[in-house]
């Protein structure tokens, strides 16, 4: 038994939200976008699912030659330990497909978790020993268009339109004015919580926590009832999902690291000390220290460990990845004896809201995903890229067929109009939850898109969370010190 | 005695030093050119990576530029760093790491050998099962351990619960204060018996009839152990002990895999604390500075190794 929990109210706060988001990012508008972005809603979504069809072949056909002779070196960031098998099935898919479309393209493609690629990447463009094209996560394209190692790359190049893409995503992709890269997918997070656990524990079974308050008091209230974890925390360094259950909790009480949640972001001034942030913290050190209402073991732990807790029944509440959905359906099918069906009363119990908001209405999330990319010859193992060959594979991947079962269970097509695909109507039959968090996307938060933002977002603030949690530090400490780190590291110097 | 010297003199006059040392080269020519590719080898893979680590020391690389575009700062690098707290607080988990998991390895690899040094049935198949730690994958052991002391539903935690030892699992590797001493746990885990190996391989060569001798002059088994056993130990256990002390300093697997230097540092040591400035924030030459000052500590350790081989060789000579 399953409840959408979004009310008409949210729907057009969102709506509204997005509109005045959108407008303010946005390029100056060459053309229309595939759909309508200020009608952005469950319904809507819905509405435009399966109303158009796309010949990738075809398409990709008019960018490479369907018989183009070549080699490609390729470096993705693919599925990891908490992805579901669907999506590998899609992976898996989505080479073969590639091949058989274009036989005499020799495709040396090699998958990354999120955690290695960065560190891999890095290390082989010293080494001029990078492969020719390479998707990253969204926070990367900034640092290495900035550093002069990608090529520019917009949509139009592989056959598609500058429109066709979120204008948050083309975002992350521009540095000075000049695109360098094409979003492959994404997506923002939504809520997630067990209904058993919350009447259990003397709360609405049906009604997410409204605000990050509310959080740190439903936490409480179900460890002090039942013994168990309340929220799920994670603030493990060097892992992306920190930021990314961080970041909305710190943007909801109106804090950031600059301004980066405001309508026109200037990143100049820091505000990892504001009063704000720091109640943001303290509302994290409150369920840790204070209540001990979340798992001890959040310092050490990623997402992927609070899933089977979740299924486990151990844990109540959690920002929840689109693709968690399938992740829980995996993890049961797995589970033997009495497990399994402990596992499959929690997923009847699942529930999905908005992500709450701070105390003054605000809500936010990440906007994540992952662009694709062209490197420079010079930095390439053998010094030369084939150009054309990459440009097949980024228009296969940017293509509204393959940017939409790419992302089928765990995010969303980059390109807008894989939204239209049959393969949309699809999945929103087949996913549950996946309108709620697709409604998420319009208070999507791009980080702030600098050079810096990789090491701001996986170690500076993980290290904040780490110094208070751990009372290494008091929060106004932990605050200040993740500031003057910032700081620092803007002016080029610090450890 | 005139004449000798005269007749030792006179080469030296008529052709200088050189052409002594030239035709010692070229006497020994065909040495030289079978380690040539040896040498050329080395200079290749790690003359050029220490020169090119010490010249990057004296540079800053900011995030946004390439590092061909690095800016040379002399020696701010090395004053930012031993003037940096965290640099302290990383040595000194670095020194207790390596202290601890060094000593304690070695005695308990020692314990464990002479233990196991006694003949009794099961002797061979009990030293195959304690190797196990040190032959199996650190990366996987450190994904075990990681569950077994994990802080909500670990296995350890799960069993005291169970007994009623706690109430709640123990914080091993989420708190300040326990995450070294725990990771210090698993480290002496899979490096005892490494230091069990080399004793054992010591200890068969103390000879019997000195043990026995000994024996029937009275002497009783501490006598025995601390005047025949342990002398002829001393080298063996002074190598050990460098290599654990060498191996230690440059541990990263275990701390990496199980904390990643956290909770707020409170486990990075040295090594680790290099790769996060190097590979996860960029500063290639803060984390090259740190590099030669870790070299220059291990290059200490080798030469003390060194020597004490070259000790070991000469006594054996001289037995």
């Amino acid at each position: 038994m399953t409840r959408f929990t979004l009310g008409g109210g949210a729907i057009l706060r969102g709506t509204v939200v997005f509109a005045s988001i959108a407008s303010l990012v946005s390029a100056p508008a060459r053309a229309e976008p595939p759909v309508d972005l200020s009608k952005w809603s469950p319904e809507y979504v819905r509405s435009i699912a399966g109303t158009a069809e796309f010949d990738t072949a075809k398409e990709c056909g008019k960018v490479t030659p369907l018989d183009y002779k070549g080699r490609l070196t390729f470096w993705y960031q693919g599925v990891f330990e908490g992805d579901p098998d669907l999506l590998r099935q899609y992976y898996k898919d989505f080479f073969e497909t590639f091949r058989k479309t274009y036989p005499n393209i020799q495709l040396e493609d090699q998958a990354l978790t999120y955690n290695d690629l960065l560190d891999k990447f890095r290390t082989a463009l010293l080494g001029n020993a990078a492969p020719m094209a390479v998707r990253l996560q969204i926070l990367g394209g900034t640092e290495f268009a900035s550093k002069g190692y990608l090529q520019p790359l917009k949509p139009e190049d592989v056959g598609w339109s500058t429109e066709d893409f979120w204008p948050g995503a083309m975002k992350a992709v521009t540095w000075d004015g000049v695109t360098y890269g094409i979003p492959t997918n994404n997506e923002t997070m939504a809520f997630i919580w067990n209904a058993d656990i919350f009447k259990r524990a003397g709360l609405d079974p049906n009604k997410a926590p409204a605000t990050w308050d509310d959080v740190v008091k439903y936490s409480k209230q179900i460890h002090d009832k039942l013994g168990i974890a309340g929220y799920g925390l994670v603030a493990r360094k060097n892992a992306g999902n920190t930021p990314y259950r961080f970041m909305p909790q710190l943007w909801g009480y109106g804090g950031g690291v600059f301004d980066e949640a405001s309508a026109n972001p200037t990143y100049k001034q820091i505000q990892l000390n504001s009063a704000a942030s720091k109640r943001a913290l303290q509302a994290s050190y409150d369920m840790y220290v204070r209540d001990k209402s979340v798992p001890v073991s959040a310092l050490t732990n990623q997402q992927a460990d609070n899933q089977p807790l979740f299924l486990g029944g151990q844990l109540g509440m959690m920002i929840s990845h689109p693709s968690d959905y399938n992740v829980m359906l995996d993890l049961q099918k797995k589970a033997t004896g009495t497990d399994k069906e402990k596992a499959q009363t929690v997923i009847d119990n699942m529930r999905y809201g908005l992500i709450p908001t701070g105390p003054d209405g605000k809500r936010a999330v990440v906007f994540g995903g992952s662009n694709i990319h062209i490197l420079k010859p010079e930095y390439v193992d053998g010094g030369k890229v084939d150009e054309p060959a990459a440009k097949a594979l980024i228009c296969f991947w940017t293509s509204p067929e393959w940017s939409l079962k790419m992302a089928y269970a765990g995010s969303n097509p980059g390109n807008l109009n894989g939204f239209k695909t049959k393969w949309m109507k699809e999945r929103l039959d087949s996913i549950k939850f996946l309108d709620v968090t697709t409604s998420m996307l319009p208070y999507g938060i791009p980080f702030p898109a600098l050079p810096q933002s990789p090491e701001i977002m996986n170690i500076i603030v993980p290290d904040m969370l780490q110094n208070a949690l751990t009372g290494a530090m008091t929060v106004d400490q932990a605050a200040d010190d993740a500031a003057k780190k910032v700081e620092d590291l803007m002016g080029g110097g610090g450890l | 005695m005139t004449i000798a010297t005269g007749e030792a003199e006179t080469p030296r006059r008529s052709g200088p030093a050189r052409s002594g040392t030239a035709r010692r080269v070229w006497e020994h020519r065909a040495d030289y050119a079978y380690v040539t590719p040896a040498i050329l080898v080395m200079l290749i893979v790690i003359a050029y990576p220490i020169y090119y680590t010490i010249d990057l020391s004296f540079y800053t690389t900011p995030p946004s530029l390439q590092l061909k575009d690095k800016i040379f700062v002399g020696f701010d690098n090395y004053k930012a760093i031993l003037t940096s707290d965290v640099f302290w607080r990383v040595t000194v988990n670095t020194l207790i790491w390596t202290l601890a998991s060094t000593i304690l390895s070695f005695t308990l690899g020692f314990a464990t050998a002479l233990a196991l040094h006694a003949d009794f049935i099961g002797r061979g198949a009990l030293r195959a099962i304690l190797i196990i730690p040190w032959v199996i994958s650190a990366v996987a052991a450190s994904y075990i351990w990681k569950w077994i002391y994990h802080s909500d539903f670990g296995v350890i935690g799960a069993v005291l619960v169970e007994l009623g030892i706690a109430d709640r699992p123990p914080n091993f590797i989420d708190s300040v204060g326990t995450v070294l001493p725990s990771l210090i746990v698993v480290n002496i885990w899979r490096e005892f018996p490494f230091a069990m190996i080399m004793m054992t391989a010591g200890l068969q060569t103390v000879p019997d009839q000195l043990l026995r001798a000994a024996q029937v002059d009275g002497a009783s088994a501490w006598q025995r152990f601390w005047h025949v056993t342990f002398p002829h130990l001393r080298n063996v256990s002074t190598v050990t002990v460098l290599l654990l002390a060498v191996a230690n300093f440059n541990s990263f697997i275990i701390p990496w895999i199980m904390t990643g230097g956290g909770p707020s540092n409170a486990s990075h040591i040295w090594i680790t604390h290099i790769y996060e400035l190097a590979f996860g924030r960029q500063r290639w030459g803060v984390a090259s500075a740190y590099s030669v000052l870790l070299f220059i500590i291990l290059m200490t350790l080798g030469y003390f190794y060194v020597r004490a081989l070259a000790g070991g060789e000469k006594k054996g000579r001289g037995a």
